[in-house]
C-alpha cells in the first residue's frame, strides 16, 4: 500500500480547528469557549452563567482550576428546584 | 522484523518451555497484543477453570507495533481469567517492559501451570529460564525489581513483577512495572500469586527490523505532530493526568462518599496544583517522566513531605489515586492521596478497586450494616484519613476479618456481609467503577455497563461526547472507516446515536491495545488524535503488513467478540447484576444532587438504558440476549473457534 505524504487523516483536519489561549465552559450544555484576560484569576461564562476559578499552565495557556463555587451552588441548588417542582 | 518476534509456552509445573513463531495468517486476524492474547485465552483455557487454579492461563505480551520506530508503544499487557469476577481479566501498563521482551524476541508469553515454590521467569535473548525467587518473596514490587537487577548484575533489566498484595492472593492485586506502572484491574496479580510467580524479568538486544525505515521515521514525525500540539496532551505532559479531575467536578462527575454525591467542594485540596505546593519538584514540564517512546510524559514524581512515609519516593499520582483516596472516601488532604498511592504502588494493588470497596465499607458503616466488632475497633467513617489507610494495609496483608473479605472483592465480600450491602456496591460485572459519576451521561452510562472486563472506562468510554462537539465534527469522527449515516448528538444528556459511540470507541481502544499504543495517542480524551486511518500507514511502514483502516477495524470488531466469547462461556447474562452488561439500581433511582444546571437531577432512564443496550448489541451482532449470531461469527471468521491453531 502506497502512502501519500500529503492526505491529511480525518484526525490531522479537526486538528485546524483547534484554539488556544481559551478555554470551554465546564458545564457539558453550554462548552462555550472562554477567553480569560491574561493572568486573570477567574472568568464567567457569558451563555450559562457559570463562573471558574482559572489557573495557567503556561502565560498563554490558561486551565480552569475549579468553580466559583457560591456561583455555581446557586445556580445548581435552582435548576433542582425547579426539577423538583419547588 | 517486528511480525518475527515468537511466542513461548512456560508451564511452571512441569517447568516446560516451547517457543514457536506467530503464523501471519493469526496476526491478520488478531495483529498481536490484547486482540490475539483474546485468541490465546479462548483457546488454551478450558471452561470453568478455577482462575486461581494451574489451569488457568495467564499471557502477557506487547503489541505488533512495540519497539518499532512507531510512538508510544510502551503498553504491556496482561490476560487470563479473572479470580474478581469469574469473567475475561485484562490490563494494560506503561513502562518499558513490552519493548524489552521484543528485543529479547519475543512478543507473547502464555504461561500456565504453578510452581511448587517461589519462582521468577528470566527471559535473555531467546533463553528462557526459570529461577528461584525465595529472596524476592515478601518484597515490595519496586524493591523486587532492584533485587533481580543486583541479583543478575545488569540494571538494564525490566521486569513485570507483583508486591505482598498479589502474594497474599487479593484479587484485585497488580502486576506492575517501573515504580508506578500498573496492569491494574481485574486481578492479574493475584493470577501471577497464585502461580507462585512473582516476577518475569527480560533483558533484550536483538535488532527489530523495520519495513520502510526512512518512510517511518518521515511519518513518525507527523504522528508526533498530532500528539504533541493536542492541548489535552500538552496540559497531561504538565499536570499529568490529575488535570481531569476538577472539569469533572465542576460539572458534577466526581462520585463522593461512595455514591451519595456527584461533587466534592474540597477538589483544589487534591489538584495537582496543590500536591506540587506540598511535595516540592512534582509537576511541570521539567518534573514529568514517560514511558518508551513517548512524547506526552504524564508521569509526575513525588516524595512524601511529611508523617511516617516522610522522604519515600514515588510516581504520579494519577487521576484514579485522586478518586481512590480524596473523592470516594472524602478525605480531604492531599498528603493522603500521596502516601493512598505509593502504598497501593509498592504493595502491588488496584487503587481504584481498593478505594471504592474501602468506600462501600465506608458507608456500609454509616448505615450500621458494618459495625466497629467488624472493623476491630477501627473509626471507619467517612473522611477518615488514617482509617483509610489502616485499611489498604489490612487488605494488602489480609489482616482482621474485615481486611480478608474484602481482600476477595465486593460480591463475595457482600455475601460475607450479608444484610442490604450488595445494593451500595458500585460495580459491573463484580468490578468496581472508576469515581466517575455517568448519571447524567448514557453514552458513558452504557460503556461501563458493556465492557468487556466489567466496570472500566478504558474499555469504550467515548469521553469526547462530553465536549459538545458539532455534529459535523462527530460524523466526521464515527463515520470512518465504516460508514454510519445514522443518529449522532452533541448533547451529552441524550440516549440518540450513543449506542454507535461506544461500539465505535470500543473497536477503537482494542485497535490501540493490538497494536501496543497508549490510550492518549488516539481518539479518547482528545478528538483530533490519531486513529485506524493513521494506523494503517503506520503498521505497514513498520511492519510491512498491508491494511486498510476498514480492516483494522474488522480486527478490532473480532478481538472484540473472542473476549464476548470468552465471557459468554464463563457465564455471561445480559441482565444479570454480578455477571451480567447492566449498571447498580443507584443510577436509575437515586438523582444527582450536586454539578451543573443540566446534571442536577440526572438519573439513568430504564426503558431508555435498555433501547441502548439492544442497540449496541445490533451493532455488534449479537441477539437480543447478548450471544452472537451466526452470521457475525462467519463474518468475521471466528464459527470455528476455538481453533488451536498452535
Amino acid at each position: 500500500m502506497a502512502t501519500d505524504k500529503n492526505k491529511l487523516s480525518g484526525a490531522e483536519t479537526l486538528r485546524q480547528t483547534r484554539t488556544y489561549g481559551k478555554v470551554r465552559c465546564h458545564n457539558p450544555s453550554c462548552m462555550g469557549r472562554l477567553q480569560p484576560a491574561s493572568a486573570a484569576k477567574q472568568v464567567q461564562c457569558p451563555e450559562c452563567g457559570m463562573e471558574y476559578r482559572i489557573a495557567w499552565v503556561r502565560p498563554d495557556f490558561p486551565r480552569i482550576r475549579g468553580p466559583v463555587w457560591e456561583t455555581n451552588r446557586k445556580l445548581a441548588e435552582a435548576s433542582l428546584s425547579a426539577k423538583e417542582g419547588k | 522484523m517486528a511480525l518475527n518476534r515468537k511466542i513461548a509456552f512456560i508451564n511452571l509445573t512441569t517447568g516446560d518451555i516451547e517457543t514457536k513463531p506467530i503464523p501471519i495468517e493469526l496476526r491478520k486476524k488478531f495483529l498481536g497484543g490484547r486482540g490475539l492474547d483474546a485468541w490465546l485465552l479462548y483457546n488454551y483455557t478450558e471452561k470453568g477453570c478455577d482462575p486461581l487454579g494451574q489451569d488457568n492461563t495467564l499471557i502477557i505480551s506487547g503489541g505488533v507495533l512495540t519497539a518499532t520506530c512507531a510512538s508510544a508503544t510502551a503498553r504491556t499487557h496482561i490476560m487470563a481469567k479473572s479470580p474478581l469476577t469469574g469473567l475475561l481479566g485484562s490490563a494494560n501498563m506503561g513502562g518499558f517492559f513490552a519493548p524489552e521482551l521484543a528485543w529479547a524476541g519475543f512478543h507473547h508469553l502464555v504461561i500456565k501451570g504453578k510452581a511448587e515454590k517461589p519462582v521468577y521467569i528470566y527471559i535473555n535473548n531467546g533463553k528462557i529460564e526459570i529461577r528461584d525467587a525465595a529472596a524476592l518473596w515478601g518484597k515490595s514490587t519496586t524493591d523486587t525489581q532492584w533485587a533481580i537487577r543486583e541479583e543478575l548484575g545488569d540494571e538494564e533489566i525490566k521486569s513485570c513483577v507483583i508486591g505482598q498484595a498479589g502474594e497474599n492472593l487479593v484479587r484485585y492485586a497488580n502486576v506492575m512495572t517501573g515504580i508506578k506502572n500498573a496492569a491494574g484491574r481485574s486481578g492479574m496479580g493475584c493470577v501471577m500469586g497464585s502461580k507462585n510467580l512473582k516476577a518475569v524479568a527480560v533483558r533484550g538486544t536483538t535488532d527489530v527490523t523495520i519495513a520502510h525505515p526512512m518512510e517511518a521515521l518521515e511519518f513518525n514525525k507527523r504522528f508526533i505532530d498530532q500528539i504533541t500540539s493536542a492541548k489535552v496532551n500538552q496540559t497531561q505532559g504538565t499536570l499529568g493526568t490529575p488535570f481531569i479531575w476538577g472539569a469533572t467536578n465542576s460539572w458534577g462527575g466526581i462520585r463522593t462518599r461512595n455514591f451519595q454525591y456527584n461533587q466534592c467542594e474540597y477538589a483544589d485540596d487534591i489538584e495537582p496544583e496543590r500536591i506540587d505546593e506540598i511535595a516540592e519538584e512534582t509537576i511541570g514540564p521539567h518534573h514529568m517522566a514517560g514511558c518508551y517512546a513517548c512524547q506526552v510524559h504524564c508521569r509526575a514524581q513525588y516524595k512524601i513531605p511529611t508523617g511516617p512515609y516522610a522522604g519515600k519516593y514515588d510516581e504520579g499520582p494519577e487521576y484514579t489515586s485522586q478518586g481512590a483516596f480524596g473523592g470516594e472516601p472524602d478525605c480531604k488532604n492531599a498528603e493522603t492521596v500521596l502516601v493512598g498511592n505509593h502504598l497501593v504502588n509498592q504493595y502491588g494493588v488496584d487503587n481504584l478497586e481498593i478505594g471504592s470497596i474501602i468506600s462501600w465499607a465506608m458507608e456500609l458503616y454509616e448505615k450500621g450494616i458494618l459495625t466497629r466488632k467488624d472493623t476491630d475497633g477501627l473509626d471507619l467513617n467517612f473522611g477518615n484519613d488514617e482509617a483509610l489507610l489502616e485499611m489498604v494495609d489490612r487488605i494488602c496483608f489480609r489482616k482482621g476479618w474485615l481486611g480478608d473479605v474484602l481482600a476477595d472483592g465486593g460480591i463475595p465480600a457482600s455475601e460475607k456481609i450479608g444484610k442490604d450491602s450488595f445494593d451500595y456496591l458500585i460495580q459491573v460485572k463484580g468490578m468496581s467503577n472508576l469515581h466517575s459519576d455517568e448519571r447524567a451521561t448514557p453514552a458513558l452510562a452504557l460503556n461501563i455497563a458493556t465492557a468487556s472486563r466489567g466496570s472500566d472506562h478504558l474499555r469504550s468510554r467515548p469521553a469526547i461526547d462530553l465536549y459538545h462537539l458539532p455534529e459535523k465534527v462527530l460524523r466526521k469522527i464515527y463515520s470512518s472507516p465504516v460508514p454510519y449515516d445514522g443518529p449522532l448528538s452533541s448533547e451529552h444528556t441524550s440516549y440518540q446515536g450513543k449506542a454507535w459511540q461506544v461500539f465505535w470507541q470500543e473497536n477503537c481502544y482494542m485497535g490501540v491495545d493490538c497494536l501496543g499504543i497508549c490510550k492518549y495517542h488516539t481518539v479518547f480524551l482528545g478528538a483530533t488524535l490519531p486513529n485506524f486511518e493513521d494506523w494503517s500507514k503506520v503498521i505497514y511502514l513498520n511492519t510491512g503488513l498491508e491494511l486498510s483502516p476498514t480492516e483494522i477495524w474488522e480486527i478490532a470488531e473480532r478481538a472484540n467478540m473472542m473476549e464476548r466469547l470468552f465471557n459468554l462461556r464463563e457465564g455471561l447474562t445480559r441482565n444479570d447484576l454480578k455477571k451480567g452488561d447492566t449498571l447498580n439500581h443507584r443510577y436509575f433511582d437515586e438523582p444527582c444532587r450536586r454539578g451543573a444546571p443540566d446534571v442536577v437531577g440526572k438519573t439513568i432512564d430504564r426503558e431508555k438504558f435498555k433501547i441502548m443496550i439492544d442497540e449496541l448489541y445490533t451493532h455488534k451482532g449479537l441477539d437480543e440476549n447478548g450471544e452472537p449470531l451466526a452470521e457475525t461469527l462467519e463474518r468475521l471468521g471466528l464459527e470455528n473457534e476455538p481453533t488451536r491453531l498452535l
